[in-house]
This record gives structure tokens, C-alpha cells and sequence, in this order.
């Protein structure tokens, strides 16, 4: 049994708030394979319904309430003259109690091989009555969980694996990539790499970590050439290779952890991984040519945008993908479809990425993309928006000043790009979600579905 | 196989071709006898690009400009792949290695052992 809380937010008096997608990645991400979802409200003027998400039936369903139990049509509940012990912000909300009454407090939904079970047009809602505030459900997920050694990943074994390798490396490489790789990161290629080295029948833990290390250094010999292309200063908070030790060891470094992450996937010994990464590696390398020549006409456009995304990171996450299957032996449609999914949802990963340079919680400066120029899909809509575009081009035209790349990511956040952006990589997520929807992943597929959501839904 | 067969393999490198390339190209063609036929324009072309592409990024001396660092990285990525997709395991570790031992030399401002002579000798390893 796994429980929680659903906690949210309403911004009306009387609201739908339409909960399925976030039920659906908890179910992901506690693994739930076959069992049921109950859902509590906490609440006395919340109710919990399964309907249609329809802008306009949602209207109906509120006009029904308000015909059947009326605002301020002399509720008793509402005399507080004659009732005891009454709070001081105690609201007026007769009609909220009696139209919880027409719905349900409780709510039990089915999940089959680790999808929830809903009709074509059913959606979850909470629905709120008495808003806005802040509200709660309680939630508890009861059935078959995917085996606990396929959720509790030895992602341990990778930390171990990267340090093994940075240790009997000469000193005057190894030391720049150990800061590196300590100062953290997400991870999530390796933990791609090891997910899917699970699916087929020949899984051997310690060769996907193998993988799954010389992946991440692979990923880390590109970000430190790219740091002296973008004269970047700064990764993961601490000073870039380049920026502490020079261009030259920056070069230096980025060749030899290339090399050496080459060697160590060849001697895996399996040739469709070695070719799939081999693959990756030269998209990455194709699309950093046409990302620096795109800052010549930047912010650029979206078609543009999609090229270079699809090469520069969406390659290895496909490849991080399809290699983990490739090791395991998994069959060709499975390989072939966990590469769609790796590829769309690098996409989205770097959508998200991009919208982070946006965000004053990331820890990074606000508009560090918009100073070095780099290709960012919110700056390519807010440049098309009707509104805010055109003095969003004329800026980027000139000088990029503190006080300019201020204004534009002022301007890009007034305008609708962000949001835009986000429902684009939403959307890609899922179709990513659905590219694994009908071959046999062996439990998996939940965890895929919430590490995918999750990765777009973050602000760092 | 003939230059022109290779052009797929020399796409976005194209004007390398005539500034260097093709010289080391036809050299190595002369280390890759001992492989099938249909795979020796490859591996020979892996080899010169390697060559290349660490000469571009100025591996060992002073850093290229950023646009001539990033067409070096792509000669290596290229090589890299051909050499995955045709080369044996024990050729594809020896060239990896042969990297790792330049570019280990660059990082510690010592002396690298020259490129070529390496590359070829990788050429030829049997395990």
C-alpha cells in the first residue's frame, strides 16, 4: 500500500479542478501495476466526481448546482447568530455544504498493467465549492507494485561506476570531470540507460551500469566543450573547465572522457549498442554547428529550434534508451519504440530546459540563454508574439546588456510563450507515454511514463 | 570504393577534403589492406578524420576558435561511428586509446606522442 496527499490550489468559488493527469503520475511513480487509487476528500465543501472535461458542460454542471442549492438563498448553517462556537473567519456557505451532499467525498479508481483505468472521455475532478483555497485529498494506492528491485534502482551502482573511472584516470584529466560529475546533475540518461537494460531477458545490473557511467561522461565530455563554445562561466554552480583551467585543458579534457567513453561501451562488447551511442554522438556534434550558426539570426524559429533539439539532446536520450534495450536483448519493437519515446521526450526535457532560464526559483540566473544567445523556444513565440515580439526583436538586435536581457525575459514572461511551451512539451511527453503503450516492457512502463512526466514538470 | 562513395561520410566536411584530409586519407589506405575490401575506405577514412579533427581542435596546442573546435568534434564523432559501425573491437579500443593518451598528454602539458604513426599502429591491432 503506498498513501499521500493531493494538494492543490483553487482560484474560484466554484471550480472543476480536473486531477487525472497527476493521478496518473503518481500511480508511475509508486509503481502501481495493478490495483486501485482511493481518493478521500478532506474537506466538507469539496466533492470528488468522474466526468467530461468540457469547458462548457463544466458550466452546466455549475448552473445545476447553483438551480438546486442556491448562494445565499437563507441557510440555516449560514444564521450564525444561532449557532455556537463559530469561528472568526467562519465563511457564509450554506449552498457549498448542500451541494456537496449531490456529489461524493470518496472516489476508488481502477488501474490495469499500470494505467488507470478511465473511459475515452472521463476525467478525475475535485470539485471545489467554496473557493479559493487551498485544498487537500487523501490518497492511497493499494495492489500489485512493480517488483521493488525494479523501482528501487541500483542507481548507486553508477555513482560507483563513475568514480571507479575518474580514479585510475591520469590526474590532470580526471580531476576537472570529478568536479564535474560531483557537482551533481539529473542523471537521467544513465538512469534511462539502467531502466531500460531491464526490459529484455539477458539484464545484468552491473554491464547497464558500465553502460550506464560511460554514458553520463559521454554526456559530460560534450557539456564541457560546449561551456568553451558558449563561454559559459559557470555549470551546476561551479566555475566551467574551461573558465577555471583554460581552453586548451577544456579541450583536452572533453577529448579524452570522448574517447574513453567510446572505448568503454565498445568493450561491453555488444556492436548495436557501440553503433546506437556511436550514432548519438555524431547528431550531437552535427547540431552544435547549426545551433552556433543559428545565433546569427537568432532568436531563429521554431523549425530551426526542432532540428537542432532533436540532435543535440533528444539523440542521447534515444540512444540512452534503444542501448539499455540493445543490452538486454530486448526484441526490435521494443527497441524501436523505447528510441521514439527517448527522443521525444529529450524534446520535451529540453523544452523544459529552456523555460527554466525563465524561472527566478532555478538557482541559475534569469535570461543566461537569452546573454549567450542560445536557441530557447520561449524567445523564438514571444519574438512571433503579436504583442510583445516586436520589442522583443528589436532588443535581441542589439546589445544584450544587464538591463535588456531583463526586459526580454520580462517580456517573454507577460506574453504567452511560456505556457505555450509548456503545453507543447506536455504533449510530447504523452505522445513519448503512448509510443511505449503497446509493447510488453515488463511493469515498466509506469515508471517510464512518470519519469517522463516528471522531467518536464520541474523549475531547475 | 571511390572518394565519390564517401561523400555521404564527408557531408558538412566537405571542405576539409582539399585542406589536409585527403592527403591523410590516401596514407592511411595503406594501413587497411589487411581488412575486407568493401570496409578499408572507411577505416581509412576514420583514421584521417581522427587526424584531422584533433589538428582543428588544436588538441596539444593552443585551443581553436570555437566554430573550428566544434567542426573538429564532429571529424571525431564521424570517425568514432565508422569505426564502430566497421572496424573490429580490438581496432575501435586501440583508437580510443590512442586519443586518450594525446589528449591525456595535452591536459598535462607533456609532450604527445605524434598522431599519425599511432593511428596507424591502432590500425593494426589485433587485440
Amino acid at each position: 500500500m503506498s498513501a499521500a496527499r493531493l494538494e492543490f490550489a483553487t482560484s474560484r468559488s466554484t471550480e472543476f479542478v480536473d486531477l487525472t493527469e497527476r493521478i496518473r503520475d503518481e500511480v508511475g511513480r509508486a509503481g502501481l501495476r495493478n490495483g486501485r487509487v482511493h481518493l478521500q476528500s478532506l474537506h466538507t465543501t469539496v466533492g470528488l466526481a468522474v466526468n467530461e472535461n468540457e469547458p462548457l458542460l463544466l458550466r452546466d454542471f455549475q448552473e445545476m448546482l447553483e438551480r438546486i442549492a442556491p448562494t445565499g438563498a437563507g441557510y440555516e448553517h449560514d444564521d450564525f447568530t444561532r449557532r455556537i462556537d463559530v469561528a472568526l473567519d467562519e465563511p457564509v456557505n450554506g449552498h457549498a455544504h448542500c451541494r456537496q451532499l449531490l456529489l461524493s467525498a470518496f472516489l476508488t479508481l481502477l488501474v490495469e498493467d499500470g494505467e488507470l483505468v478511465m473511459g475515452r472521455w472521463q476525467s478525475v475532478f475535485a470539485v471545489e465549492l467554496d473557493g479559493p483555497r487551498r485544498r487537500q485529498l487523501a490518497m492511497q494506492l493499494d495492489g500489485d507494485f512493480v517488483r521493488p528491485q525494479r523501482v528501487d534502482l541500483p542507481e548507486a551502482l553508477v555513482e560507483v561506476e563513475l568514480a571507479r573511472q575518474l580514479m585510475v584516470d591520469p590526474e590532470p584529466v580526471a580531476a576537472p570531470m570529478r568536479r564535474l560529475v560531483e557537482a551533481g546533475g539529473k542523471r537521467l540518461r544513465p538512469r534511462l540507460v539502467q531502466l531500460t537494460a531491464g526490459i529484455g531477458p539477458r539484464n545484468d545490473p552491473l554491464r547497464a551500469a558500465e553502460l550506464a557511467a560511460a554514458v553520463e561522461l559521454l554526456h559530460n565530455a560534450t557539456l564541457i566543450h560546449d561551456d568553451y563554445v558558449d563561454e559559459s562561466t559557470h555549470r551546476r554552480g561551479r566555475p566551467t573547465v574551461a573558465a577555471a583551467e583554460g581552453p586548451e585543458r577544456a579541450i583536452a579534457v572533453g577529448d579524452y572522457y570522448f574517447a574513453k567513453a567510446t572505448r568503454l561501451i565498445a568493450e561491453i562488447g555488444n556492436p548495436a549498442v557501440t553503433s546506437a551511442v556511436a550514432e548519438a554522438l555524431e547528431a550531437i556534434c552535427a547540431s552544435q554547428i547549426d545551433d552556433v550558426a543559428l545565433r546569427g539570426a537568432y532568436p531563429g524559429d521554431r523549425e530551426s529550434y526542432m532540428g537542432v533539439v532533436r540532435g543535440k539532446t533528444a539523440s542521447l536520450f534515444a540512444a540512452a534508451c534503444a542501448s539499455g534495450a540493445l543490452l538486454s536483448e530486448a526484441p526490435p519493437e521494443v527497441v524501436g519504440a523505447l528510441r521514439r519515446y527517448g527522443d521525444l521526450l529529450g524534446t520535451a526535457f529540453q523544452m523544459a530546459d529552456d523555460m527554466v532560464d525563465f524561472s527566478s526559483s532555478s538557482g541559475k540566473p534569469v535570461g543566461l540563454d537569452i546573454r549567450q544567445r542560445v536557441l530557447s523556444l520561449p524567445l523564438i513565440y514571444a519574438a512571433d508574439d503579436r504583442v510583445v515580439g516586436p520589442e522583443v526583436r528589436k532588443l535581441l538586435a542589439g546589445t544584450l546588456g544587464d538591463a535588456e536581457v531583463g526586459r526580454v525575459a520580462e517580456l517573454v514572461t507577460t506574453s504567452d510563450a511560456l505556457p505555450r511551451v509548456r503545453r507543447e512539451a506536455q504533449a510530447l511527453v504523452e505522445d513519448a507515454v503512448r509510443q511505449i503503450e503497446n509493447v510488453e516492457l515488463d511493469g515498466l512502463r509506469p515508471v517510464l511514463a512518470g519519469l517522463a512526466r516528471a522531467a518536464v514538470d520541474r523549475n531547475s | 570504393m571511390s572518394v565519390q562513395q564517401l561523400d555521404r561520410e564527408l557531408d558538412r566536411l566537405q571542405g576539409l577534403w582539399s585542406d589536409g584530409l585527403s592527403d591523410a586519407y590516401r596514407v592511411y589506405l595503406d594501413s587497411v589492406r589487411h581488412f575486407d575490401a568493401d570496409v578499408q575506405p572507411k577505416l581509412a577514412l576514420a583514421a584521417a578524420l581522427i587526424e584531422v579533427g584533433t589538428r582543428l581542435q588544436g588538441l596539444g596546442g593552443r585551443a581553436a576558435p570555437p566554430t573550428t573546435l566544434l567542426m573538429g568534434d564532429l571529424c571525431l564523432a564521424r570517425g568514432s561511428r565508422l569505426l564502430a559501425d566497421n572496424a573490429p573491437l580490438a581496432v575501435q579500443v586501440a583508437f580510443a586509446r590512442a586519443i586518450e593518451s594525446i589528449s591525456s598528454a595535452a591536459a598535462s602539458e607533456t609532450p604527445a606522442p605524434p598522431t599519425r604513426p599511432l593511428l596507424q599502429q591502432s590500425l593494426g591491432a589485433t587485440r
